[in-house]
Parts: C-alpha cells; sequence; structure tokens
C-alpha cells in the first residue's frame, strides 16, 4: 500500500498533474465500519454474525478514478450473538483464529461509473489462503461529519466466497458453503 | 452418515404432510432480529437483539398459523457498545422503562404448502402498530442433532420508526425507514 501511494504521490507531484488533487488517505472509522456474514442454515434460515474489529484505510485518486482500499478483520472478534457458537467458529473447523488471527481484504482496482465507485477488484486472505475477489459497491459516497468537521467517505461492499476455497469445509452441506459477506465501511479524512 | 440424514430428512418431510395443527419453539441461537439503518445515506448499520423467546403454531393443511416473539431490548448488539448504550437509552428503545419488543400474529399466508406471509401487530415503545412480515426460504427439515422437526426461514419488511414515537436524529438525517431481517427456526415440540 505505501509503495502504491508513494507512486500515486509521486505522479500527483509531476508538473504535468500539477494542478490535480492528490490522492487523499482516509482512516477507517471503526464504529461505522463492520464485516457482516451471511450463511443459509440446512437451506433454511440464513445465519448472520460480523466481525467486530476492523482496521483499514480507503485511498481515493479522484483524478485517476482509481484508488485503493485495505482491510484487516481480527477473525477473532466474530459474533453471532450465541457464544457457545462463537467459540465454535473461532476453531479449527471454521476460522483457525489461533493460527490465522486476521483475515485481510486489499483491492487496488477501484472501479468508477462517473463519480459513483461500482466495483472493487482485489485479494481476499481468510486462514491463510488468498484469493482474488470483487466486491460491488453500492451507497458509496463522501460527506462533511458535522461532529468532527472532517470529510467521510463511505458505503456498502458484498461479495460471495466459498468458504471452501478457503479451506473451511465442516458442517457442508449443512452448514451453506457460500458466505455473503457485506462491507459496511466508513473512513475519515486524514 | 449423510445419506442416512437426507432420508431421515424426506420422511419427515412425508410425515409432514399430515393434518394437524403443531407447536414449535423458537430456537433462540438460530433466531435473530436484525435491523438495518442507513448512517447519512453511506454505510448501512446493522443491529440485532441477543435475548429473545417465542412460539409458533401452524396446520398446512389447514393453512392457519399463530405466532408470538419477544426481544429483550436491553440485549442489542452493535458491535459499538457506546452505540449500545445510545440505543437503549430515551432516544431511541427506551430499555428501563419499555423492556420488550413484542410481535404477535394470527395470520399466516400460505402459497401452497408454504408460508409466504405473516401478519401481527408489532409493540415497541408501548405503542402498537400493524405490521406484516414476507417469508423467504420458508422450510421444514429434520435435524439430525434435535432428532426433532424444525420449522423456519427468513422474514423481512421496513417500518417507519416514527409510527412507534422513535423520531431521534431525523433533523440531522437519521433514517425514519428501517429494514427488519428476521431470521426464525423453531422446534417442533
Amino acid at each position: 500500500m505505501n509503495v502504491l501511494r508513494s507512486v500515486l504521490f509521486a505522479a500527483s507531484c509531476m508538473p504535468a498533474f500539477s494542478a490535480n488533487a492528490e490522492p487523499v488517505t482516509y482512516t477507517i472509522d471503526a464504529s461505522h465500519t463492520k464485516v457482516y456474514w451471511e450463511t443459509r442454515h440446512f437451506g433454511t434460515s440464513t445465519h448472520r454474525g460480523r466481525f467486530d474489529t476492523v482496521e483499514g484505510s480507503i485511498v481515493l485518486d479522484r483524478d485517476k478514478a482509481n484508488g485503493e482500499v485495505s482491510v484487516s478483520i481480527a477473525t477473532g472478534s466474530v459474533s453471532s450473538g450465541v457464544p457457545a457458537l462463537d467459540n465454535v467458529l473461532r476453531g479449527g473447523r471454521f476460522l483457525s483464529t489461533d493460527a490465522y488471527p486476521t483475515a485481510y481484504f486489499i483491492a487496488k482496482q477501484l472501479h468508477f461509473d462517473g463519480d459513483h465507485l461500482n466495483s472493487l477488484r482485489g485479494e481476499f486472505t481468510l486462514r491463510g489462503v488468498s484469493k482474488p475477489l470483487s466486491l460491488n459497491a453500492s451507497n458509496f459516497a463522501c460527506r462533511v461529519d458535522a461532529m468532527r468537521n472532517r470529510e467521510v467517505c463511505g458505503g456498502d461492499f458484498e461479495a460471495d466466497i466459498l468458504r471452501s476455497d478457503y479451506g473451511s469445509t465442516f458442517g457442508l452441506p449443512f452448514v451453506g458453503d457460500k458466505v455473503r459477506l457485506l462491507i459496511s465501511i466508513e473512513g475519515v479524512r486524514q | 452418515m449423510k445419506k442416512a440424514l437426507l432420508a431421515l430428512a424426506v420422511l419427515s418431510l412425508a410425515g409432514i404432510a399430515q393434518a394437524e395443527t403443531a407447536t414449535y419453539a423458537i430456537d433462540p441461537t438460530h433466531t435473530f432480529v436484525t435491523f438495518e439503518a442507513k448512517h447519512f445515506n453511506t454505510s448501512t448499520l446493522r443491529g440485532r437483539f441477543d435475548k429473545k423467546e417465542g412460539t409458533v403454531a401452524f396446520d398446512r393443511a389447514a393453512k392457519v398459523g399463530k405466532a408470538e416473539i419477544t426481544l429483550d431490548t436491553s440485549s442489542i448488539s452493535t458491535g459499538v457498545p457506546a452505540l449500545d448504550t445510545h440505543l437503549k437509552g430515551k432516544d431511541f428503545f427506551d430499555a428501563a422503562q419499555a423492556p420488550s419488543v413484542k410481535f404477535v400474529s394470527d395470520k399466516f399466508n400460505f402459497e401452497g404448502d408454504k408460508v409466504s406471509g405473516v401478519a401481527g401487530q408489532l409493540t415497541m415503545l408501548g405503542k402498537t402498530v400493524p405490521v406484516t412480515l414476507k417469508a423467504t426460504n420458508f422450510n421444514c427439515y429434520n435435524n439430525p442433532l434435535l432428532k426433532r422437526e424444525v420449522c423456519g426461514g427468513d422474514f423481512e419488511t421496513t417500518i417507519a420508526r416514527t409510527q412507534w414515537g422513535m423520531d431521534y436524529g431525523l433533523q440531522y438525517g437519521l433514517p425514519d425507514n428501517i429494514r427488519l431481517l428476521i431470521q426464525v427456526e423453531a422446534v417442533k415440540q
């Protein structure tokens, strides 16, 4: 990320781009950033949970219609509302949090339609396995936060993964293989 | 093992075809009410109620049913403790004065033998307002761990919180419309 940022920064300092704004970094606001997950239980109801501890940043280079989103997720912060289930989820059959305390999503390709962020392409790392992943973006917008008097950008990102792709096969097919990730994200301008 | 479970499931589905009103107790580990609110038209905030109880009774042949679910407002969980405290306070759920939210239904809509909607009354902050939930994924299966029939699915609706007098933050741009996503699984008694 630092490499990309410095490359973008260098580009923005070049004379040809001197009139343009440089990339802007937004640090994730933990109180408005969560990774939620959904999976089907016995082909019937949708079971939901979330990860409570998420860190990261958003870099927007508006002139180039690009940027970077990086999110790190503390897998041990999984919360389903059922403490006994959380313990099972932290174990080796699902998240293996002792061996893999962090999951990552890093996107270095942001696709815009005009000013509207449509999708992000990047890589998702879970249980030490990295796979390409595209997230659909919706509601992405920036506003000036009245309480902080700072610009805040954020929205909702969404993607489906197969947990078996990342080595978690316990309980298939009764506990769904397909897991929908819903990422609510807000970042504060630095 | 899997074949045996599937065979059990098929047998139990055959059994369900017989008409009778059956009573089911909500499985609290697979029953959650999740609310969604847009935060200043950017990200979506979600929260849930961790303590709840309820019962469902229905008869597929007669196409009737009733349900009752109670949520403990002090068990609200968003993953942000300071926000939970605010939500439990007077500005929102006022958990001290209104310790529960209750939904009671005596009208199940069916499409074929599947529940397609549930109409009832939602009581919150001492006010009762009619609400209809749309059902998706309704299904019954034989749970191999519980060795019982389990029925459930997903239900959803969007409510305007001001109908219950919850109007905090509207002037700052917090939304009136709140989407409710309800997971229900209930175990045959």
